[in-house]
């Protein structure tokens, strides 16, 4: 496995441990407003780990710390804890984002394609880290749209705009485009959200599919789809963890009552 | 309700006023203009677009007017004389007058033997140092015995070195003009002496003259070296329009003859009656075949105005590429990479004002800055950056509006597909906020291509007979030249008083510039259709 810290740095030894994602007593403000608040939590390596939680609880917070995304707003801060990736501190100033971001990929709450053509979205990744070779990128095309469950719908129309597809088809498009650059572990932020139940089970299905290559990280505020795809399930109440554990365990016999009021629709 | 009623009265008419106004002005200019931009029958006038500003010759003859731009009658005129000519040559008089002409000619230019020139020249010299000794020997009396001399100059005694210094200095000066040849010699001589003048004795007057003496030793016979050189000239002129009798064999000989008055003095040493045979000739011969054709003259009035849309072109399409060049990386750092804060909302704060400073300080801080300071002289890209820099404001803050009106998505994911963050504005962000910039950018080209202020001082020439890619010597003194530009000569021809005849030209510049205005606009209107189009989302 490469690494992602600069040349520069001596290379520590990958640990052989199982955790894709450890993050150690995290707590996490945008400005004063305190968001996270002392997370721990491991993210075991080709699982799928799924965050569930009431709205505004930092879900999509916790996310963004994973891939650095947040250094894009001024005012996030890590208030302390830390966030270790493949045995590496990511937020050490010897790690490079931009390798991180190559490594972790993403997919976001609402479909964000390019206002460019169905090709380009997906080639875009790859275009940006210099791969010039026409045939490879096709390749690599077909085959991020394939394993997206897309490529049947699009193949007819690669060069048309992106945004004539529907919105589950932008949504799969998204998914395709994070594939196509190859990460180790992809974080999807309610990639279902404004999908029907066909899509839905075809995204859901994919999941399923690249359990056995990535490391998957799901928000979802679907509780049986939660249940359906993933390993492992954390419940969030107001930036805190509040259960983490097996999904069956969880969802069958959790131990905290907010849990259970929250996975039982009983909350309010 | 009455209130109502006139408020609404009020706001209309002041509305229908302006509108009024506007259509009025609008007529005006493209009725006038037309005159001049299209011909009586309907068609284009292209000679008023293609061709440069001239002078126009109006000739009245028998209460007829011709119109003729300065080419036109210059050839006329030429083809007057040739006319002429023609006529002149098959008259037995100019025979007669020819041939004394070259007999005497050819008297005036026939090379001495090397011994009599020697001769010749042994004589000048004498002869002028003649002439000076008396002038000195003159001036030592007087300094000598000034009772004899005082009464008869109006000056007491004591005055008399100062007088005496006059006029060696007047001497000096009329030497001056008598050997053009030797202006910076004399000047040379006459301030090694100075102080002897200044402070005249007797020994001083003696030393004065003696050195005047080598002086012309030295120097006349570098005088006779160019007084062979342009006699042998004359010479090959002479035997040129005694071969051939045509106009511009006649006018050579003409020209060589006076170019040989800056060495005058020798010839009339010579022979000066001779010189007057021959002056006369010349001029029996010029006065008739030259005709000379009365016109009045308005400048400017003739031709077209081709440099001038060729410049406003040129000046545009700089100023715009400089503007937008670094209005676009202004406006990167400050939506992009700036922090939210004090010192920022001052740079922007500043950058407003600055759209509300006057075009004419745009005008002089270029010629301060690049005229000046950086020595580019008037020059197309002094006009370029002062240019740009007026508009900066403009394109930096519709260029900001554009690129925050991005989502914030195609930011986020092009970070998270590994993206730096200058790939991530350079595919993601830039390429489709430009159709907005470029459109609000078309408010700077209108202001760009109509300031004269600016380009006053810094670009524009009132009139410039070469364009602007002819006769350049390197490809870097393209950059380096003034121009002339449209609403700077619509200024120009503003200033000269108003006729029937300048009055088409004015308004017929106006006209053009207010066409190739909207012509610029709708051309960036098209533009930003296609980029729409492209990057729409
Ligand atoms: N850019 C931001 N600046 C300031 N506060 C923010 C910002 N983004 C989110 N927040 C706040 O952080 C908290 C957590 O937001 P987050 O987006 O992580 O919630 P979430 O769990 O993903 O909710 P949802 O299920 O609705 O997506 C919210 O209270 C929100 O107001
Ligand atoms: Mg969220």
């Amino acid at each position: 496995m490469t690494s992602f810290t600069k040349p520069t740095v001596k290379k520590k030894k990958p640990s052989k441990s199982l955790n894709a994602i450890e993050v150690n007593d995290l707590s996490f403000a945008y400005g004063k407003n305190e968001v996270l608040n002392s997370i721990s939590l491991e993210i075991l390596r080709n699982k799928v780990t799924s965050f569930i939680g009431p709205s505004g609880c930092g879900k999509s917070t916790l996310l963004r710390c994973f891939n650095r995304m947040n250094e894009l707003l001024e005012n996030a801060r890590i208030i302390k804890g830390s966030v270790v990736v493949e045995g590496h501190d990511i937020y050490e100033k010897t790690v490079d984002p931009i390798e991180l971001r190559k490594r972790i990929g993403m997919v976001f709450q609402n479909s964000n394609p390019f206002p460019k053509t169905i090709y380009q979205n997906v080639a875009y990744g790859l275009k940006i880290q210099g791969v010039k070779s026409k045939r490879k990128i096709d390749e690599i095309v077909e085959n991020s749209l394939i394993q997206a469950a897309l490529w049947d719908e699009v193949k007819d129309r690669l060069n048309a705009n992106a945004y004539e597809l529907s919105g589950g088809q932008q949504q799969r498009l998204c998914i395709a485009r994070t594939l196509a650059v190859e990460p180790e572990i992809i974080l999807m932020d309610e990639p279902c959200s404004s999908l029907d139940p066909v899509a839905t089970a075809r995204v859901e299905e994919l999941i399923f599919n690249l359990k056995q290559n990535y490391t998957i990280v799901i928000v979802t505020h679907n509780m049986q789809q939660a249940g359906r795809i993933s390993d492992l399930t954390a419940f969030f109440y107001l930036g805190k963890l509040i259960e983490f554990d097996e999904t069956k365990k969880i969802f069958i016999n959790p131990k905290m009552k907010q849990t259970e009021d929250y996975i039982c629709g009983k909350f309010g | 309700m009455m209130l109502e009623k006139t408020i609404f009265c009020i706001t209309r008419v002041l509305t229908y006023f302006i509108l009024f106004c506007a259509c009025f002005i609008f007529w005006d200019i493209i009725s006038k203009g037309s005159r001049k931009v299209f011909h009586k029958e309907g068609f284009i006038n292209w000679e008023f677009f293609t061709e440069s500003p001239q002078t126009l010759h109006v000739i009245e003859h028998d209460g007829e007017t011709l119109e003729l731009s300065s080419e036109n009658y210059f050839s006329f005129k030429r083809s007057l004389s040739d006319a002429a000519w023609k006529l002149l040559i098959t008259k037995s008089q100019f025979k007669e007058v020819k041939e004394r002409l070259v007999n005497n000619l050819n008297d005036l230019t026939e090379t001495p033997s090397p011994s009599s020139q020697k001769n010749l020249l042994h004589d000048y010299i004498e002869n002028e140092k003649k002439e000076a000794k008396e002038k000195f020997n003159f001036w030592l009396d007087m300094l000598e015995n000034p009772s004899n001399h005082a009464s008869d100059f109006e000056v007491s005694e004591e005055e008399m070195p100062y007088l005496v210094g006059r006029f060696i200095i007047a001497f000096l000066n009329q030497a001056k003009s008598k050997y053009k040849l030797l202006d910076n010699e004399l000047s040379y001589f006459s301030a090694l002496h100075y102080p002897k003048i200044d402070n005249l004795t007797p020994t001083n007057i003696e030393d004065i003259n003696l050195a005047y003496f080598n002086f012309l030793n030295e120097n006349l016979p570098k005088l006779w070296n160019v007084f062979e050189a342009k006699n042998k000239n004359l010479r090959e002129r002479v035997v040129e329009f005694d071969e051939n009798p045509s106009t511009s064999s006649f006018v050579f000989l003409e020209n060589n003859f006076k170019s040989i008055d800056e060495v005058q003095s020798l010839h009339e040493f010579n022979s000066i009656d001779l010189l007057k045979k021959i002056s006369d000739d010349l001029r029996w011969i010029s006065s008739s075949f030259r005709i000379s054709v009365d016109s009045k003259d308005y400048a400017y009035s003739g031709g077209g105005i081709f440099p001038a849309i060729a410049g406003t072109l040129l000046l545009v399409g700089g100023a715009m590429l400089i503007a937008l060049i670094i209005g676009v990386c202004c406006a990167v750092f400050l939506s992009e990479y700036g922090k939210t804060g004090k010192f920022l909302s001052l740079v922007r704060l500043s950058i407003l004002n600055l759209a509300g400073v006057p075009s004419i300080i745009f005008g002089l801080f270029g010629m301060g800055l690049f005229v000046i300071f950086l020595d580019w002289n008037v020059s197309l890209i002094a006009g370029w950056f002062t240019l740009a820099f007026m508009i900066l404001p403009v394109i930096i803050t519709a260029s900001e509006e554009s690129l925050c009106a991005i989502p914030q998505d195609f930011r986020e994911s092009s970070i998270a597909l590994g993206a730096s963050k200058w790939t991530m504005i350079k595919t993601s962000v830039l390429p489709y906020a430009l159709p907005g910039i470029l459109t609000s950018s078309i408010l700077g080209v209108a202001r760009v291509a109509g300031e004269t202020a600016p380009i006053m001082f810094t670009a524009a020439f009132a009139m410039r007979s070469e364009l602007p890619w002819e006769g350049l010597e390197k490809w870097t003194d393209f950059f380096f030249q003034g121009v002339m530009a449209l609403p700077y000569h619509i200024y120009v021809i503003s200033k000269i008083p108003q006729n029937e005849y300048t009055i088409d030209m004015q308004y017929g510049t106006a006209f053009v510039f207010l066409m190739l205005v909207f012509m610029l606009a709708s051309l960036s209107f098209v533009l930003r259709a296609r980029l729409r189009r492209k990057f729409n989302w």
